[in-house]
């Protein structure tokens, strides 16, 4: 029993002080938090402990996806091959009329002196890891500050808007999808121009909010970004109008949306990388 | 209590195990995949708990729980508290839940592994905001099942090693 040196009768500390303990310091912990911000450092020093390890069990998977892809598709990808190349063909056509237009739009904003665009530069990310969306609908990407990425940068993808970076780490960042809770974007309806404020729902649905009940909006509509914040650049698709009712208790109309991008789905990503005032909301 | 020699196991073992744990969490799940998938690390950490309650138990409870955090991106703390009440529960059910064959230990677990999912709903609730429905209990189904299989897998695989000894 009582080794020397050790006190034969001591008494621990009982399981009920001990938890008691850990629940004041994970109390102390959330209110660091939510409150003061105070754990970003400990938020980093996870991410460089997990960054490799995300990176090494994206490893296996992959080669799995390929050796399996490698046989049966080759098919498959001859007729994407195709496709991809006619599409190429049509966007050529378009990126020569945009040039021009866009030439012509410098020209006439430096006749009326009007302020000129900033460039727009892409960053290229994959997803590296996605958590559970409980709470808030984020994912990870493998790109971080090394890239030149900061807060508040939108993120898109092939088809439309995926949403916002709110936390840039050394090598990966957090995006918050445009579906999430309380995510706001503004935009504006394709078809009329009419400008609104979309808000994530969580579970992968936007809303349109404040919509006048006699706001011209049918199924079917697209919203694009209005580019007014000045933290998404005008005219990236968002989302599809999927439902219009009216309520008997709210002056407003209640327009459910799909968003249009790939959401988690899409695994390459780009990061529009604009002039440095962009802040986060 | 045939499981439950305090020699026969190694910290390297136990550690092992429970970096496993995170690794496999650290996959890019997704989809279905996501919603189903077993709380790796908790049960992990439960099982040591259980097992070796002198070694594994509240501390690494709380430090797994603020990776847990990490992964999710959500407010520190809050799987953090919810990990460290299950390790609670499971030292005050601990004489109980020994007693029990791998498929009723599981059964007995499934209420602990419930009361930890219900315990991060809440805290996330009072801390940030309501959360996007009730999918987080969803987990607790893969968690029992992984629980009864580990266990299953660890009554065979050391119950022979006893065996062999005597």
């Amino acid at each position: 029993m009582g080794t020397p040196g050790q006190l034969m009768f001591a008494r621990r500390l009982g399981s009920t002080a001990h938890l008691l303990i850990w629940l004041l310091i994970g109390v102390a912990c959330m209110v660091l938090d939510t409150r003061y911000q105070a754990l970003e450092g400990l938020r980093s020093g996870f991410s460089l402990l997990l960054q490799p390890a995300r990176q090494f069990m994206r490893a296996p998977i992959e080669v799995s996806s390929e050796l399996s892809g490698f046989f049966t598709r080759h098919r498959l990808l001859q007729k994407e091959r195709d496709a991809l190349l006619a599409e190429r063909a049509v966007l050529a056509v378009r990126l020569n009329a945009a040039n021009e237009v866009a030439r012509e739009n410098t020209e006439l904003r430096t006749l009326m002196r009007l302020q000129t665009r900033p460039g727009q530069q892409v960053v290229h990310a994959a997803l590296l890891y996605q958590g559970h969306n409980w709470f808030s609908q984020r994912i990870t990407l493998d790109q971080g500050a090394a890239a030149g990425l900061r807060r508040g940068l939108p993120v898109v993808d092939s088809i439309g808007l995926v949403g916002q970076v709110v936390r840039v780490y050394p090598g990966s960042s957090d995006v918050v999808l445009v579906s999430s809770l309380e995510q706001l974007t503004p935009v504006f309806i394709e078809r009329t121009g009419q400008r609104g404020l979309v808000a994530g729902s969580g579970r992968g649905q936007l809303e349109l909010r404040y919509m006048p009940a006699h706001a011209d909006i049918r199924e079917g509509d697209r919203l694009l970004t209005s580019g007014i914040d000045r933290v998404y650049p005008g005219g990236i698709p968002v989302a599809r109008v999927s439902r219009v009712s009216r309520s008997q208790s709210s002056p407003y109309l209640r327009v459910a949306c799909q968003p249009l991008a790939g959401l988690d789905q899409s695994r390459a990503v780009l990061v529009l990388v604009a002039e440095p005032e962009v802040t986060a909301q | 209590m045939k499981v439950t020699d305090q020699a026969g196991v190694s910290w390297r073992f136990i550690l092992g195990t429970l970096a496993l744990a995170v690794l496999l969490e650290q996959i890019r799940w997704s989809g279905l995949a996501l919603v189903l998938r077993p709380d790796f690390v908790l049960v992990g950490v439960l099982f040591w708990t259980l097992h070796q309650p002198a070694r594994i138990g509240f501390g690494a409870a709380f430090f797994l729980g603020l990776l847990a955090d990490f992964q999710d991106g959500v407010v520190f703390g809050q799987h953090a508290i919810a990990y460290v009440i299950g390790v609670y529960l499971v030292l005050y059910l601990r004489l109980r839940l020994l007693q029990f064959d791998p498929f009723r230990q599981a059964a007995q677990m499934f209420p602990i592994l419930l009361t930890v999912q219900l315990v991060v709903l809440l805290a996330g609730w009072l801390a940030v905001s309501p959360p996007g429905g009730l999918a987080i209990l969803v987990p607790v189904l893969g968690s029992t099942v992984l629980w009864y299989l580990v266990a299953l897998y660890m009554r065979l695989w050391h119950g022979r090693g006893l065996q062999d000894k005597a």
